[in-house]
């Protein structure tokens, strides 16, 4: 469980993190979006006590992390993969860190067997590829089975193989009760992998909600239509609810009619119809429509404390 | 590949500073620079002090003059095996802030000040007994070259073993305020640069600008900077005094000196290694 109240991070003038509140529920995975400089990194870092935070705070299994008697039983981070001396090994790095906490020898082994670094456990660390310093990152973060477990960007550098383990272990260690918070920058990932997620955009948070609710966003607001008499059906459908826009002569987007409404509308008329298409709602498009938004929002200059985020069911939004 | 976890094997384990001592000679020992540069500085101590043993030798000296002479030869690789300690005690912290290891480390320990205190007491204890070790083994070659002619030390005399001590100490606190520069500066290349000028430049551009200006005080600040003050522990029954305005040193005041340099320094890093972000 980890739970932020109003997090407040500044570097300067400049506001990485601007007064989030959230809480992240043991037993689920919850995904962490936003575009690159949204402050997902730094909210992260100040869980685990590495950056101090402006204002706020954050609790994680109801202590702020530094005041556990075994921070590393309560909490697993995965930072960045190059957290690690690059002259040691992977073993004798795993020891030296298990070792603040007397784990023993056998966990170590244990670790690296489950993220598949036996062949190279021995092997300087400099030497390791993006994806072996990923699972060896990993490996120090299930080091002391913790009841909570943060993962900055774990599928970076993975190769097909290690994003489906990835994967597989978010959703296994979440139905084991554990706390999962995972943060990717790709939205078919968090799809498959999330049950709960919660986007970051510019240092607020923009959406907090179930990824049914996220996609349901995007999903059903337009239908392309694709027909050699476009400017006679744009006729026909026009009225105040209706918005057609047209990238190229005989291609319209259409918001605010369903696709049998317009297939029924042409056919009324004998309009042929080359395509017909609902737009299916994606992650990806609920994401960047999200996301976008704040990013028009601040290029229009205007006062960030007015913002209306199109967010559905989120109790805990920022609401300053 | 498998997905399974045991919650079992882990969940006696619980952070100490015992346990942190033990990850931080862990750390040491998994290093190869480390373990060179400790090796580097064992093999000079050995050969500088054969070396000088075989070149020195005074039949008939006074017995004060034979203590020195094998004093010497035992601790006159310290001028050199000085920069390997600092060197290395700044790599010991700005390594993990250059390769974001220490990100790793304070999340283990995220106190933040255990980690630095058992850095400090494995290093500085690792690199005293390298040094005394070598420093102990160098005396006793010397005293076995210079014999023939006519050096023969007096192992009964407290201030020759105070002098030979002295130079490990010498060397491990030397170390220990370079682990601190190291955390305060976090920076591998400023980190060495800012501890050898300590050592090595400021004594004699001070001590210069003090003859050159005729300025005693100055000249006495000098005496007061980590190496002039510390090598007082291996001079041999070195006196406290002040002798037309310069003062020297004795053995303990000098330790005591460079005591205080590496306090204020752990003080320094301490404060900043709480507060600063990582």
């Amino acid at each position: 469980m980890i739970e932020a109240q109003g997090l407040t991070k500044r570097y300067g003038a400049k506001t990485a993190v601007d007064g989030i509140t959230f809480s992240v529920k043991p037993g689920m995975v919850t995904g962490f979006l936003g575009p690159n400089g949204a402050g997902k990194s730094t909210t992260m870092r100040m869980i685990v006590g590495l950056d101090r935070p402006t204002a706020g705070s954050v609790t994680v299994n109801g202590k702020p992390y530094a005041e556990h008697r075994s921070p590393l039983r309560e909490v697993g981070v995965l930072l960045d993969a190059k957290a690690v001396h690059t002259g040691r090994s992977a073993l004798g790095h795993l020891l030296a860190i298990g070792a603040t906490h007397n784990i023993k020898r056998s966990r170590v082994d244990e670790v690296i067997a489950l993220t598949g670094l036996d062949s190279v456990a021995r092997k300087r660390v400099g030497g390791f590829s993006l994806g072996m310093g990923q699972r060896l990152g990993i490996a120090t973060a299930l080091l002391g089975d913790p009841a909570t477990l943060i993962l900055d960007e774990p599928v970076n550098g993975l190769d097909p193989e290690g994003v489906i383990w990835v994967r597989q272990l978010a959703r296994h260690l979440a139905s084991e009760g554990r706390t999962v918070f995972l943060s990717s920058h790709l939205m078919s990932e968090m799809a498959q992998t999330a049950d709960h997620i919660i986007v970051l955009g510019k240092g607020k948070v923009i959406a907090d909600s179930p990824v049914a609710d996220i996609i349901a966003l995007a999903t059903g607001t337009s239908v392309r239509v694709r027909t050699p008499d476009a400017s006679r059906l744009t006729e026909l459908m026009r009225t105040d609810a209706v918005t057609v826009t047209s990238a190229e002569p005989s291609l319209l987007e259409v918001n605010g009619l369903t696709a049998p409404q317009i297939g029924e509308l042409a056919a009324r008329s004998g309009i042929v119809l080359h395509e017909l298409t609902p737009a299916v709602g994606s992650l990806e498009d609920a994401y960047l429509s999200l996301t976008q938004d704040v990013v028009e929002y601040h290029a229009g200059g205007t006062p960030a404390g007015a913002s209306a985020s199109p967010t559905p069911s989120t109790p805990t939004e920022d609401v300053r | 590949m498998t997905t399974v976890t045991a919650r079992d094997s882990a969940t006696l384990s619980t952070l100490t500073f015992g346990g942190v001592l033990r990850s931080e000679w862990i750390k040491l020992r998994t290093l190869r620079s480390t373990v060179w540069c400790f090796q580097i500085l064992a093999f000079l101590t050995l050969a500088v002090g054969v070396l000088v043993a075989l070149n020195t030798g005074e039949e008939g000296a006074p017995q004060a003059v034979q203590q020195n002479i094998v004093l010497q030869a035992s601790t006159a690789a310290i001028s050199f095996s000085q920069l390997v300690a600092c060197v290395l005690g700044v790599l010991v912290i700005s390594g993990e802030y250059g390769t974001g290891m220490i990100r790793s480390t304070l999340t283990a320990v995220p106190r933040r000040l255990p980690a630095l205190y058992a850095k400090v007491i494995v290093f500085g204890v690792v690199t005293f007994v390298v040094a005394a070790v070598s420093i102990l083994v160098t005396s006793l070659l010397a005293a076995a070259l210079l014999a023939p002619s006519g050096v023969y030390p007096d192992l009964g005399d407290g201030d020759y073993w105070l002098a030979l001590v002295g130079g490990a100490t010498y060397l491990a606190l030397l170390g220990v305020m370079a682990l601190a520069i190291g955390a305060i500066i976090r920076n591998s290349a400023g980190g060495i640069a800012a501890a050898l000028g300590l050592v090595l430049v400021l004594p004699g551009v001070i001590q210069l600008i003090g003859v050159l200006i005729d300025a005693k005080w100055l000249q006495n600040v000098a005496f007061f900077l980590p190496d002039q003050a510390g090598r007082k522990m291996f001079s041999y029954g070195a006196p406290n005094s002040v002798t037309d305005g310069i003062v020297s040193l004795g053995n303990w005041q000098g330790g005591l000196v460079l005591v205080g340099w590496v306090v204020v320094l752990l003080v320094l890093a301490s404060v900043l290694l709480k507060r600063r972000d990582v």
